[in-house]
């Protein structure tokens, strides 16, 4: 993610999360955070609980994210030098102001500044929070009506979506995914359904003129397609890497034999036994966490998909 | 609407293993299908489609595509790491299966290292739960390393229990004590790593035996001591990393090992070893430095600094017949001789502390008055001027050094005084006050007057002069101050200005280290080592030069004794320098991390 990617990523997130956006130009974003944004992104559950029991007004933060240090502290050295060239007069009155009601004249809010880029902790919060909040959706895609008659209705396939993140792990690891959508209908499986859905215009509301045919898949039914469609596929791949894994991992099961055997064996007595023999299990358990290969199959978000045409 | 077909109930476990052939079993999470149901069942709650979509793109930008290439580049904006240090983690993590001996030379940055290893195991979700031991001195600043520069939250281990954080720092001597140690001893640890591991190479010690039981899967060790010089302690750190990797306890004498400091089969042991340490050497990684300029200023006291000069040492002599002194208070007299030196501000403090100790009456609290009301006359300050007139010919930034806090006030008020803006800075102050001191240096004054060096890491490449208003008697303090200008990232030269007063015990101690044990010019990392055997055999070195000094009043004896003193400093840097010819050290550097296969 470069810059600007960051930027759209945020900007659209703090959108979904309905946060009202104070200021922005192409390398800042000054936000005042919603509810809802304040609770994933602050971490303050013991004011926002004392909030709830005592039905206070909440007051959420605000944070000023920049994209672009360089380009931003420009900006600021700009705007400092211009509120440098404030009429004296102005200052005075300020001043004046401030001494007679010991209070600043302008309000003072405490605005958070962030450096927002691609591995920063703040946006790799964001990234867990879209993950905890868009997970499970049940959407229609929006139909054209125009040319329709009142009483035609389309039909819709109703299709149970799922991004899976395949993890090749070892004592190294490799990732893919996996966007499968299973039509309840036919149980057809189709694969790269994600990049399908988003050239979709999708809605939560089922549009006027449509049925649902009926499903003659159960749910529990297409699981199992997708998850022995996962398997057949990656059944045809290449798995040397698992078997240098498990090679490695029977080379040093074998290496640590050869360093623990004689000790065992020179033990005076049993209570070191024990304590060798203890060690070399934790030794051998820790080579298996380290090696084995395994692949470990996920589930980033799914859904159910109302798409048009029968599939 | 037939949405709601019939919930059959889900009878299928959170999740399912099955193999996918002979070498691999593929297991399926399955904890999402019942959530789905549930959301089914109860007609939502549900979710955004555009929150769904930022999930997802998060998921496609945060995936780990391949085996090979280091992820975490990508991530760290705020580093550029050196060839060497990517080499380094890439074969780390690519090829030593995350267990290793990090060994570079002092000055290459084997934390960054550390650091670049740590992260991509966190990228890739290999490592969650990770603990870092190291000395208590370096806590802080590892922590402080790893949040600005990897954005790892890496938490110190305070007093009360932190222990679930996922990144911890600690001290080993607090992780090992109770009710510490239990806890620790419970968890597997993805990562651990070990700073300054030299130190756990006596099998027999509790640190030892502690860093024994911890649960790992990757397990770095640091250190800069080329371990190899003693066959028996690299067997042992090996053994808790790797055990077997150099053979049983037995094989391994029989194979390698003619006495403790020579092995035998040295190509097999220098393979066996290439397997589990990588040293980075300055002259392999092609790491440049800029060179040091050491110039020595001897500077002529006035009379009445003579005057003084000679009146505190004939005190501390006389002092030190006493029969019934004690080693300290012989330390104390000796640093009245050194401080005299430095400024009578400095010597004025120490001799109102020791009257403020000594009885009412006792002749020796005439003496003392007698004393101040010497540094009453002294009106020249020849120190002082000398440093103005540095500063003022260059008109470039500046550090002076100096053992003394009284020595720093002195001279913060003389640079005001003359107009240079000057700052401080010292070991006392908390860590936001130095954080300031440093910044008013880098961006407004001219002048950081400091008397700390070491432990806390300051960076200075910004400036590249530096002053030593008096001498650390302990080499490596030395080496310390110039180290905190004289590293990675410095551009220019560095300038180092010695002060020293003719006919003192300074100039004593700078023939010392600059003529007869050539420090200035020693490479970075042989020091620590020299003295380290130096210091085994004869206790500290400040203890030994105290010595030498009140036991060798006449000027001859005292030249003679400290010749004595620096042949056996250089003698330990002879034997140090053929074992680095002699033993693996110099095979395993450079070559076996450039031939890393990406």
């Amino acid at each position: 993610m470069i810059v600007k990617d960051v930027y759209q990523y945020v900007e659209r997130y703090l959108e979904a999360m309905q946060c009202e956006i104070i200021e922005k130009s192409s390398y800042h974003i000054k936000v005042k955070l919603s509810a809802a944004a304040d609770k994933e992104l602050t971490n303050r559950p013991f004011y926002w609980s004392f909030i709830e029991r005592s039905s206070e007004k909440p007051e959420t933060l605000s944070f000023c994210f920049i994209f672009d240090q360089e380009k931003y502290e420009q900006h600021k050295k700009l705007e400092e030098e211009s509120q440098a060239a404030l009429s004296k007069e102005e200052k005075l009155a300020e001043s004046i102001l401030e001494r007679t009601f010991g209070v600043p004249a302008k309000p003072l809010s405490r605005v958070l500044q962030e450096h927002l880029y691609f591995g920063s902790p703040r946006l790799e919060q964001i990234f867990q929070s879209t993950k905890q909040n868009g997970s499970y959706v049940y959407l229609f895609e929006e139909t054209r009506i125009a040319g329709l008659h009142p009483l035609e209705s389309k039909a819709y396939t109703a299709w149970l979506g799922i991004n899976y993140r395949v993890e090749y792990c070892c004592d190294r690891k490799r990732e893919e995914i996996y966007s499968l959508g299973i039509s309840l209908v036919t149980g057809y499986v189709m694969e790269q359904f994600y990049e399908k859905l988003i050239r979709k215009r999708l809605s939560p509301k089922l549009p006027s003129n449509v049925h649902i045919a009926k499903h003659a898949i159960t749910y529990n039914k297409a699981l199992t397609l997708a998850e022995q469609y996962i398997e057949r596929k990656l059944k045809q791949y290449d798995y040397s890497w698992a078997k240098e894994a498990n090679e490695r991992l029977k080379e040093e099961l074998a290496r640590i034999n050869h360093y623990y055997e004689p000790l065992l064996q020179q033990a005076v007595d049993e209570e070191q036994q024990f304590k060798i023999k203890q060690q070399f299990e934790q030794r051998k358990e820790e080579i298996r966490w380290q090696f084995e290969p395994r692949i470990k199959v996920t589930v980033t978000n799914c859904g159910l998909f109302h798409l048009e045409g029968i599939d | 609407m037939n949405i709601h077909q019939s919930f059959e109930t889900n009878k299928s476990a959170e999740s399912i293993n099955k193999p996918i052939n002979q070498d691999v079993t593929i297991s399926f999470d399955r904890s999402w299908f019942g959530e789905l149901l549930s959301h089914i069942e109860h007609n939502g709650p549900w979710h955004q489609w555009s929150m769904f979509q930022l999930a997802m793109e998060a998921e496609q930008a945060s995936l780990v595509k391949d085996f090979d290439q280091l992820q975490c580049l990508s991530k760290l904006p705020h580093i550029e790491p050196m060839d060497h240090q990517l080499q380094t983690a890439k074969k780390v993590v690519h090829e030593m299966g995350g267990r290793a001996i990090l060994a570079d030379e002092v000055g290459l940055g084997k934390t960054i290292e550390a650091g670049l290893i740590l992260k991509e195991y966190m990228v890739r979700g290999l490592a969650k739960r990770v603990l870092i031991l190291v000395p208590a001195s370096l806590v802080l600043q590892w922590v402080r390393e790893l949040n600005s520069k990897f954005s790892i939250q890496a938490v110190a281990q305070r007093k009360n229990y932190t222990w679930d954080a996922e990144v911890i720092v600690a001290s080993i001597d607090t992780a090992k004590r109770e009710p510490h140690r239990e806890q620790i001893l419970a968890t597997d640890y993805d990562l651990i790593i070990i700073d300054e591991a030299h130190k756990l190479k006596n099998k027999k010690t509790t640190n030892y035996q502690f860093a024994l039981q911890l649960s790992k899967k990757y397990c770095l060790l640091l250190t800069a001591t080329p371990v190899q010089n003693d066959l028996e302690e690299l067997f042992n750190l090996i053994s808790l990393l790797k055990p077997g990797q150099l053979g049983g306890q037995s094989e391994f004498n029989s194979t390698f090992v003619v006495d403790k400091r020579m092995p035998k089969n040295e190509q097999l042991l220098q393979d066996a070893l290439a397997k589990v340490m990588i040293r980075n050497t300055r002259q392999d990684s092609a790491v440049s430095f800029t060179k040091r300029h050491v110039q020595n200023i001897i500077l002529e006291l006035s009379d009445d600094e003579k005057n003084l000069y000679e009146e505190v040492t004939r005190f501390v002599h006389e002092q030190a017949q006493d029969s019934t002194i004690d080693i300290s208070s012989l330390l104390s007299l000796v640093t009245l001789q050194r401080e005299v030196c430095s400024s009578r501000d400095a010597v004025f403090l120490t001799l109102i502390n020791m009257f403020k100790k000594t009885e009412e009456g006792s002749r020796i609290r005439d003496m003392i008055w007698a004393l101040v009301d010497h540094i009453k006359r002294v009106k020249s300050n020849t120190k002082s001027e000398q440093v103005l007139q540095l500063i003022k010919s260059k008109n470039e930034k500046f550090i002076i050094f100096t053992e003394y806090r009284a020595t720093q006030e002195h001279l913060l008020h003389f640079l005001q005084e003359h107009n240079i803006t000057a700052v401080s800075y010292s070991g006392g102050m908390n860590r936001g006050k130095k954080d300031w001191m440093m910044d008013l240096f880098k961006g407004r004054a001219q002048v950081l007057i400091a008397t700390e060096a070491g432990g806390e890491g300051i960076n200075l490449q910004f400036c590249h002069n530096i002053i030593n208003y008096d001498l650390p008697w302990n080499p490596m303090r030395v080496e310390q101050r110039i180290g905190r200008v004289h590293r990675l990232g410095q551009q220019h030269d560095v300038y180092i200005y010695n002060l020293c007063t003719k006919g003192t015990i300074e100039q004593h101690i700078l023939n010392l280290l600059h003529e007869k044990i050539n420090m200035f010019e020693l490479v970075i990392g042989e020091l620590d080592v020299i003295l380290e055997k130096l210091e085994q055999d004869e206790g500290s070195i400040e203890q030994q030069l105290a010595k030498l000094l009140i036991q060798n009043k006449d000027e001859q004896q005292l030249n003679d004794a400290l010749a004595k003193l620096g042949s056996s400093i250089r003698q330990h840097a002879k034997q140090e320098q053929t074992h680095n010819r002699l033993k693996p050290s110099t095979a395993i550097n450079h070559s076996s991390t450039k031939g890393v296969q990406l």
